[in-house]
């Protein structure tokens, strides 16, 4: 216990180091970018005026300035005021946080419910005709890109057989389309690396030892290979839940879903400093902390790490 | 044939049991009759419960926009999504309809006193939304607001030919002009000109009242959820009548395709910004309609005529002159839009019928390139994708269209930030595309207000005769004189083209066929009584 206690100790520790990283970076390229006055006045406006408004801004300051206030405002949570919505740039990301969860989630569920038990029927079944039509579509979930799984779904699922929304959020239909679009790719990733896994490890000693002993070959699957072959398949599990909070942004602007990626996109495009901050810092501490609970995952699976 | 007596009988059940016992009629005709009157009382049961439901249920019109809302201070943005919004949330002293003309709205009554005084007389009993009294107070207070150089807000050249405003009684407001100024009414129907209230402003400040707006426009802001929906509620005892809907829900769809999916789908009634190429679609549909208007503005090529070979006026003229905007219109935008044949709009005042759709003549082009001495330097047309509706095909026709004639035309895109950066400090290499937008229905508020000194898209464009036309139609109360001079300022402007004109497009909506409503030319979308019907129940 102690040694998990400082395994976990020093995983918070990485965390934070890690967060502190990619907030300095999206600071330092966000500055490298451009000015973002030009983009908040109309064209005609007069150089006296964009001068004011940099000033109010703060961006007349040495960025060394402009750092140190950032990094004081942000261990209070405070990421400023964004330019175009003026209000909280801290405020305007949370309201979106939970149309966020709710997509990746939905995705991440639809992902694993389809992915594992299709990639472990295609191990124990390789080389069958299920196993390579299993795979096929894998291929072209990971192939596809995200935008024509969308459309596509919108039109046959939605136009044609008028079974769920085209777009939106509202109930739980509405969820469907999207869900089925942003997890694709992570079906398809899980799919496959649980096929490999559960193949590797059925060609273990001690598989082959339990089968000897005559033990039954259901809980030879799910006590003895599944528990093996769980460490890759969380860990694929976790990379795929970190994008799909991060990497939704096409499906939500095909489904006009109110999340982060659309936002941060947006206000790349408007040079909003403050939202585009704000969305990276917390997109990177759901990853950070995505990859704790994998790292945690990994020691209760796996004994010999907490070691 | 049954007597009266029978007949009576036969519709009640009692009647049918009386008929029953006298012997009237079999068990199996009771039965029959019994059964009649019971399925017509649930039949109309079933009717009042639809019609009851009917007018319980809320009538909602959902619009399907490009991109969300932004801001709802009407001085903070003047962006197509956002005044679809703002117009109906706040009123003006007065109003342009669909027919171009300027009709009675907050004000009741307008004229010009003296060459520089204009007095308006507003309309009384009008409330905000939060029930303060709308008076000449507030209207003072919005434009003052909408030209004061500390404000933070965006209109600050539509009312800055105003000296002052007095107020001498709560319904007169008089606007004292530093020169006189012919389109004041036009100014104040448009950007700028919707009223605010001023204690309410006062009191929560820009921020708030940005984020909570109170107008006095059929509409007020219920609820708003960003990238998801924007719900507004009609105002029951509205000055100019409760509009035909309960509420407006706007829908950011900023996808094309699932923007007409949801068209088709009934999940939306009106939806914006169809390219020509999707028409088909919608209006074969049997539940959709298409309607247009033609944009009240161009698409036009800004040209940085400082840079070579763009200083050249031979080698300028060249280009208009290589493009077949015929083809254009007819191949790519299926006939929906109109040649121009000058820098001033079809539809607005003093444009000029009599002079002929912009040429396209290749040869000429050639022999102009060669008086030009063009030696084949690189021409860069730089521009982002889906700013325009089909900026990027007709750029690309554009280039291929120079290239027919000798020109060594490039094409390059850029990211919209550094297009906007790009228009800041004018470095554009060489062309790029504008949508100037007559503001006004007059040259004044396009061509002057592009072409005049530091306008948009003046660059390096100067002409003595040019500008001494512009100043003296802007300030001159003849309008057989700024006819004329109109009129010569666009044959300048041909001949020297700052700004080569491309085509006035229509603008295209998607709408369910219950809906009656029209565009505007000026991208303001109406949902006032007299634009808005819905034809179903």
């Amino acid at each position: 216990m102690q040694g998990f206690g400082r395994f976990l100790i020093y995983r918070l520790l990485r965390l934070m180091v890690a967060l502190w990283c990619v907030v300095t970076v999206v600071f330092v390229v966000m500055r490298l970018s451009g000015d973002p006055v030009p983009l908040m006045l109309p064209p005609d406006a007069p150089i006296a005026e964009m001068e004011r408004l940099r000033h109010e801004m703060g961006l007349d300051r040495p960025i060394y300035v402009q750092y140190g206030v950032f990094v004081n405002q942000a261990v209070q949570g405070d990421f400023g005021r964004s330019i175009n919505f003026r209000t909280s740039a801290m405020r305007v990301v949370w309201e979106r946080i939970p149309a966020t969860l709710e997509l990746a989630f939905a995705s991440f569920v639809c992902a694993i419910v389809v992915a594992i038990p299709a990639g472990v029927l295609s191990a124990i079944r390789r080389g069958s005709t299920y196993d390579n039509i299993v795979m096929g579509v894998a291929l072209v979930g990971q192939a596809a890109p995200t935008f024509y799984i969308g459309i596509m779904l919108i039109l046959v699922c939605s136009l044609w057989l008028n079974l769920f929304p085209t777009s939106g959020r509202g109930e739980w239909r509405h969820l469907v389309l999207p869900a089925v679009t942003l997890g694709a790719f992570a079906m398809a990733s899980i799919a496959r690396i649980t096929r490999s896994a559960v193949l590797e490890i059925l060609q273990a000693d001690y598989i082959r030892t339990a089968r000897a002993k005559g033990l039954p070959e259901f809980w030879t699957l799910a006590k003895h290979t599944m528990r093996n072959a769980a460490i890759p398949i969380v860990t694929i599990v976790g990379l795929q839940l970190g994008n799909l909070l991060g990497g939704a942004v096409v499906t939500e602007t095909i489904f006009s879903w109110p999340g982060i990626g659309r936002l941060a996109i947006q206000s790349i495009y408007n040079r909003d400093y403050p939202i585009v901050q704000s969305c990276v810092f917390i997109t990177a501490a759901m990853f950070v902390i995505l990859n704790l609970l994998v790292d945690v995952a990994y020691g209760i699976l796996d004994p010999r790490i907490r070691r | 044939m049954e007597d009266s007596g029978t007949k009576r009988d036969g519709t009640t059940v009692d009647g049918l049991v009386r008929m029953l016992r006298d012997g009237r009629i079999s068990r199996r005709g009771f039965l029959a009759g019994a059964a009649g009157i019971v399925g017509s009382m649930a039949a109309a049961e079933g009717i009042l419960a639809r019609v009851a439901g009917a007018q319980g249920a809320k009538k909602t019109l959902v619009v399907g926009q490009s991109a969300d809302v932004s801001k709802l201070d009407p001085q903070l943005s003047t962006t197509v999504n956002d005044i679809a919004v703002t117009f109906n949330i706040f009123d003006n002293l007065l109003s342009r309809h669909r027919d171009g003309k300027l009709y009675p709205s907050l004000a009741t009554e307008w004229k010009l006193v003296n060459p520089t005084l204009w007095q308006f007389k507003l309309r009384q009993g009008v409330k905000f939304h939060n029930g303060d009294r709308l008076t000449s107070a507030d209207v003072k207070f919005t434009f003052e607001r909408s030209y004061d150089p500390n404000a933070k807000v965006i209109t600050k050249t539509i009312l800055n030919t105003i000296e002052r405003i007095d107020t001498p009684d709560p319904y007169t407001v008089n606007l004292i002009t530093k020169k006189p100024d012919p389109l004041m009414p036009a100014r104040v129907a448009y950007y700028a000109g919707q009223i605010m209230p001023k204690a309410y402003f006062q009191k929560v400040g820009d921020d708030e009242f940005n984020a909570k707006p109170v107008g006095s426009g059929p509409l007020k802001l219920a609820s708003w959820v960003r990238d998801d929906r924007m719900v507004l509620d009609a105002i029951k005892d509205y000055w100019g009548g409760k509009i035909e809907v309960d509420q407006i829900v706007f829908r950011p769809l900023p996808e094309l395709a699932p923007r007409i999916a949801a068209l088709l789908k009934g999940e939306v009634d009106l939806i914006t910004k169809i390219p020509p190429d999707q028409v088909d679609q919608v209006a074969k549909n049997p539940t959709t309609k298409i309607e247009g208007v033609l944009y009240g503005g161009l698409y036009c090529m800004s040209v940085a005529s400082q840079k070579p070979p763009l200083d050249s006026k031979p080698f300028r003229q060249a280009l208009s002159l290589a493009i077949d905007r015929e083809l254009i219109l007819k191949e790519l935008w299926r006939g929906q839009g109109a040649v121009p044949n000058s820098l001033v709009v079809k539809g607005d005042s003093h444009y000029d019928p009599s002079l002929p759709p912009l040429k396209y003549d290749p040869d000429k082009a050639k022999q102009l390139l060669k008086e030009a001495n063009y030696k084949g330097e690189e021409l860069t047309l730089e521009t982002p994708i889906g700013t325009l509706v089909m900026d990027k095909e007709m750029s690309e026709v554009l280039t291929s269209m120079w290239k027919d004639v000798g020109i060594n035309a490039k094409l390059e895109q850029l990211e919209y930030s550094v297009y906007q950066q790009k228009i800041r400090e004018k470095s554009f290499k060489g062309l790029r595309w504008t949508d100037p937008t007559s503001a006004y229905n007059d040259p004044d508020g396009m061509m002057w207000r592009h072409l005049a000194q530091g306008g948009v898209n003046a660059y390096w464009f100067r002409n003595p005769r040019f500008d001494e036309l512009g100043e003296a139609a802007r300030y001159s109360v003849d309008e057989k004189f700024r006819g004329e001079a109109y009129r010569e300022m666009a044959r300048i402007e041909l001949e020297f083209l700052p700004l080569i004109p491309v085509i006035q497009p229509m603008e295209l909506y998607g709408l369910q066929k219950y809906v009656d409503w029209k565009p505007y030319a000026n991208q303001m979308m109406e949902f006032r009584r007299f634009n808005l019907k819905l034809t179903r129940a």
